[in-house]
Order: structure tokens, then C-alpha cells, then sequence
């Protein structure tokens, strides 16, 4: 029987990962691009995008990139303890925090599986269970880590493709405007289409709240029962993220973009989507907002429009520095921590 | 001549583009009266002047066809297009502003031509002129069919823009240097008169290349 303290562990862990997967919704901006084209009402929107994210987290919620994040990562044997998931989630939420004041966009998968890395080396180092070679499964970290690095570049080439075949083929024999209004009406329809299979794959790659809980389904501090139970509800509060909280950055970002076409919405969210998905089924956790990135930079390649490679150098050293930064901060409080008995 | 008032349900019936032509049609039909109005003053016609321009001047069947396109956009179903088109309406309605401003100061004198030179290179203006203003109508109509032709179209205009601007210079300088002095109400007029032209040609030349920025904007080439 786990002590009274573990247990409010516990407890604090499942109220964070739901916290998590409330602001997994509450940051997410997909749904703009499909608001900004009034194909729907702002609220129907809403609700639809909310439920597909929230669908993708249940739905993935057996493996894929939960299973990665709370156990796969993991060396043979070992499992977290609720005091190394508990460093974990408070040294990426620190991380995020400070790169929010900062005004430095940063991943939350990045900051989390960094310190993931950090915890568990400073642990198999302090506690010598595990020598830190055997502390992870190199070939899945490894294989994540070379996620990051390849997502952004094929959502780039991929963006980049659809855009030139589509704009041979269709686009670029739409001579008037006229013509073009009526074919981005069209258009319209299959981005809402493109945008709900987008959030489903947003939500089932977000395995930094489901990661949590399967750590502790794998430490045993879960049944199975519960795991998915506490599964759903996370699904139910990226809902009600999106739904009460991400709105305002929504309509924001929708009333910037009443000029975009629906078309190149359509190729972005298709090329992230596409991406998600496959990092999905192979369960790697990867940074969506990453991948939209290099997304719009292939869309303005490929329409030969300006890049702004200054911004693009100074977010490429954050996305870099994310990881490595993550891991020590999460190390030095894990340290911390067992130095003063507190885990 | 110019309708003096249209159907109102007729007008609500008609597209976005439709009454975007429309107002188009007036705006130039009134353009062209104005300068055959200032055609006939250099050939000494004052009555088909002073009617012509009072026509320009008292019109106004072009705020109704503009109240009713304002009611419609804001209700229209066209996504990322909308404020260009909105864009695209106030630019044609500033030409009828600036012949409004034109035809009201051609009234308020009459002039006499002294020199015959300076007659012939005034109409050869005018004739530049005209020119221009049915090519951007015309540019105007292909907006919604044919972006790539009413480029081209656009570029036939500045050329001409280019053209008329050198003998607008000649002009003015002919004004100022011609060898019997003008009275100063003369001077003053024609000197406003050539400036007021340039000004039309000018918003006309800018206008062309906004045509020109939508076609780049809208059009995706290969």
C-alpha cells in the first residue's frame, strides 16, 4: 500500500496531466484557419474542433505516444516513480513559463521529454539502480529525438509538393476572380474536413498528459480501469480547453486571416495532419507547432513569397536549446529534491 | 445619356459584380461627358460645355446603385475577397469625385482660347484621356473574368499615362511662356484646368495599378 504521501502525489499528478490536457486545448490555433473563412459559426466550430481533439486523446490513449512517453523512453525494467513524474511535469512547466514571459515560443513535448531525459539520468546517477547506458531505450529515444528534427522537413516538403501540384493542375487556370471565389467556396468545405482529421491527429500526438498517466498505469499506481477512465476525462477537458479557454486566440487569429485563401489552408493543415499522424502510429511525440511552422515556410516557397530567415535562425536556436535546457533544469530539481529527502 | 433613377429591385437583384459594373458604366459614362464637354468649350460650343458638364455635375444615379452594393457586401458570402472588392468600388467612385470637382470648377468661368496650338495639344490630352477611361473600364469588367487580360490592359494604360504626361508639361509650359499675356482669371483657369486633368489621369494610372496588384495577388502562375 503506496504511503498517504505517495498518494497525494498521485492525485497532484492526475490533476496536472488533466490541467496539461486542458492547455494542450486551450493552445491550440487550428481551428483559426477554417474561422477565418466563416465556413462555420464561431461556437459549431468550436465544438467540433473540440470534440476531435478530444476524440484523438481517448481514441490513442491504448499506446502510440502515451505508451512512448510513459514507459517506451524508458530503459528495460525501469518505471518512474511518482516523484520523477512529478520533477518532470515541474520542470517543463517551469521551462514553459519562463519561455512564455520570455516571449519564446517553446514546445511543450520538446520541454517534457527533455526532462524526462534529465530526471532519469540524475536518477539511474543518485539512486544506482540503473546505470544511466541502460536507463533508456536508445533506439526509441533516439528515434524521437530524430523526429523533431525530420517532422518539420517533411511537413515542409510535403506543403511544398501539394502546393505546386495543385497549383499545375487547378489553381493556376482560375483566371478571375470569380472563378477563384467559387473555387476556394469549395475549397472551404474540404478545409473543414482537413481541419477536423488535423485536431484528431493534434490530440492523439499530444502525449504529454496521457505520458503522465500511463507512467503511472506502468509503476503501477493505476489500474487499467482507471488509467482510461482518467483517459477520457483528459479527452473531455482538451474539449472544454478549446472550447472555453483557446476561442480568444482563435478569433484573434481568424479576424488576421479573413484574407487567406481556403486552399492554402487546406495544404497546411492537410501536410501537419499528415504528419501527426504518421508520428502518431509510429508514437513519436513531436511539436505540432513546429510542424506548421516549416508548413507555412514550404506554402511561401512554393508561392515564391518572402521568408524571414533572421526570425527563423533566433526560433530554430530556442527549439534547439528547449531540449538540452529542459533536461537540466529537470536534473537540477530532481537533485535538489532527493537531496533534501523531499522524494 | 445617364439613367436619372433605376429600379431599386432590379438593383437588389443584381450580383456583387453586376453592380460593381454598373456603377463602373455611370462613373465612366459621366467621365466621357465631361470630357466631350471640355472638347467642346476648346471648339467653342458653350451650350453642349455648360449642359454636358451640368449633366456630370447633377447626376447622381450612382449614390443609389453605391447604397445598394454597400447593404450587399457586408451580407455577401465571399470570403477573403470581400475587402478588395470593397477596395475596388470606393477607387471608381473616386473618379466620380474628382470630374465632380473638375466640372464644378470648369463652371465657374468662361474661357476663352487664345492660342490655336494650345487647343490642339489640350484635345490631344483629352483624346489620351478618353482613352484611358475605357480601358479601365473595360480592365475593370475583366476583374472577375479574366485577371491576366485586364493586367495587360492595366499596362496599356500607364503606358499612355506616360505619354499624356509629357504633353501636360508642354502645356503648362506653353501657358506659362506663351508671348501675349493672359488675363489672370484665364491663366488661372486653364492652369487649374490642366492640373485638374492630370489629377484624373493620375488616379485613373493608379487605379490600373491596383488592377495590377489584385491580378498578382489572386493569380497563381505555373
Amino acid at each position: 500500500m503506496a504511503s498517504d504521501f505517495t498518494q497525494l502525489i498521485i492525485v497532484v499528478l492526475i490533476i496536472l496531466a488533466i490541467g496539461l490536457a486542458f492547455s494542450i486545448g486551450a493552445n491550440d490555433e487550428t481551428l483559426s484557419a477554417l474561422v477565418g473563412t466563416g465556413a462555420l459559426k464561431f461556437k459549431l466550430a468550436l465544438l467540433i474542433g473540440g470534440i476531435a481533439i478530444g476524440s484523438g486523446m481517448i481514441i490513442t490513449s491504448g499506446g502510440f505516444v502515451a505508451k512512448t512517453v510513459g514507459s517506451d523512453i524508458l530503459g528495460k525494467g525501469l518505471t518512474y516513480s511518482t516523484s520523477m513524474l512529478l520533477t518532470v511535469l515541474i520542470s517543463s512547466i517551469i521551462w514553459l513559463v519562463i519561455g512564455s514571459f520570455a516571449g519564446i515560443p517553446l514546445s511543450s513535448t520538446h520541454s517534457l521529454v527533455g526532462s524526462v531525459v534529465g530526471v532519469v539520468i540524475v536518477y539511474s546517477i543518485t539512486q544506482e539502480v540503473v546505470s544511466p547506458e541502460n536507463a533508456f531505450n536508445w533506439d526509441k529515444l533516439g528515434s524521437v529525438i530524430l523526429s523533431w528534427f525530420f517532422s518539420p522537413l517533411f511537413g515542409f516538403v510535403i506543403t511544398y509538393l501539394l502546393f505546386r501540384i495543385l497549383a499545375k493542375f487547378y489553381l493556376s487556370r482560375l483566371k478571375g476572380l470569380n472563378q477563384i471565389e467559387k473555387a476556394e467556396r469549395s475549397f472551404k468545405w474540404l478545409l473543414l474536413v482537413a481541419i477536423i482529421f488535423a485536431e484528431i491527429w493534434v490530440g492523439a500526438n499530444s502525449g504529454e498528459a496521457l505520458g503522465i498517466l500511463y507512467g503511472l498505469l506502468d509503476n503501477g499506481s493505476l489500474a487499467v480501469q482507471e488509467y482510461f477512465f482518467y483517459a477520457v476525462i483528459c479527452g473531455i477537458f482538451a474539449f472544454l480547453g478549446i472550447y472555453i479557454a483557446a476561442r480568444f486566440v482563435i478569433r484573434n487569429l481568424a479576424s488576421q486571416m479573413t484574407d487567406s485563401r481556403p486552399s492554402e489552408g487546406l495544404i497546411i493543415q492537410t501536410s501537419s495532419a499528415i504528419i501527426l499522424m504518421i508520428a502518431t502510429l509510429f508514437g513519436l511525440p513531436i511539436s505540432h507547432s513546429h510542424v506548421i511552422v516549416f508548413c507555412i515556410i514550404g506554402m511561401n516557397i512554393a508561392q515564391k513569397k518572402e521568408v524571414e530567415y533572421k526570425y527563423l535562425g533566433k526560433m530554430g536556436i530556442f527549439w534547439i536549446l528547449t531540449f538540452p535546457i529542459a533536461a537540466l533544469l529537470a536534473g537540477i530539481i530532481y537533485f535538489s529534491f532527493s537531496t533534501i529527502s523531499f522524494i | 445619356m445617364i439613367e436619372n433613377k433605376y429600379d431599386e429591385d432590379e438593383l437588389k437583384n443584381k450580383s456583387i459584380n453586376e453592380l460593381t459594373h454598373l456603377f463602373m458604366d455611370i462613373i465612366h459614362e459621366q467621365n466621357i461627358l465631361l470630357i466631350e464637354g471640355i472638347e467642346s468649350l476648346v471648339k467653342n460650343d458653350f451650350t453642349k460645355f455648360k449642359n454636358n458638364l451640368e449633366c456630370v455635375a447633377q447626376t447622381t444615379t450612382e449614390v443609389q446603385v453605391k447604397k445598394v452594393f454597400e447593404s450587399k457586401i457586408f451580407k455577401a458570402k465571399l470570403m477573403f475577397s470581400k475587402a478588395d472588392r470593397l477596395k475596388l468600388f470606393s477607387k471608381i467612385n473616386d473618379i466620380k469625385n474628382i470630374g465632380e470637382y473638375l466640372t464644378n470648377r470648369m463652371l465657374l468661368y468662361r474661357v476663352i482660347f487664345p492660342d490655336n496650338e494650345f487647343k490642339l495639344q489640350l484635345s490631344s490630352i483629352l483624346k489620351s484621356l478618353k482613352l484611358i477611361s475605357n480601358e479601365l473600364t473595360i480592365a475593370v469588367k475583366l476583374i472577375g473574368d479574366d485577371l491576366e487580360k485586364a493586367y495587360d490592359i492595366c499596362e496599356e494604360i500607364k503606358e499612355e499615362r506616360r505619354k499624356m504626361r509629357m504633353e501636360e508639361w508642354e502645356l503648362l509650359n506653353r501657358l506659362y511662356n506663351y508671348d501675349m499675356d493672359y488675363i489672370s482669371r484665364t491663366f488661372l483657369y486653364l492652369k487649374n484646368m490642366i492640373e485638374d486633368i492630370m489629377m484624373l489621369a493620375d488616379h485613373i494610372k493608379n487605379f490600373s495599378e491596383y488592377i495590377q496588384f489584385l491580378s498578382a495577388k489572386y493569380l497563381i502562375f505555373k
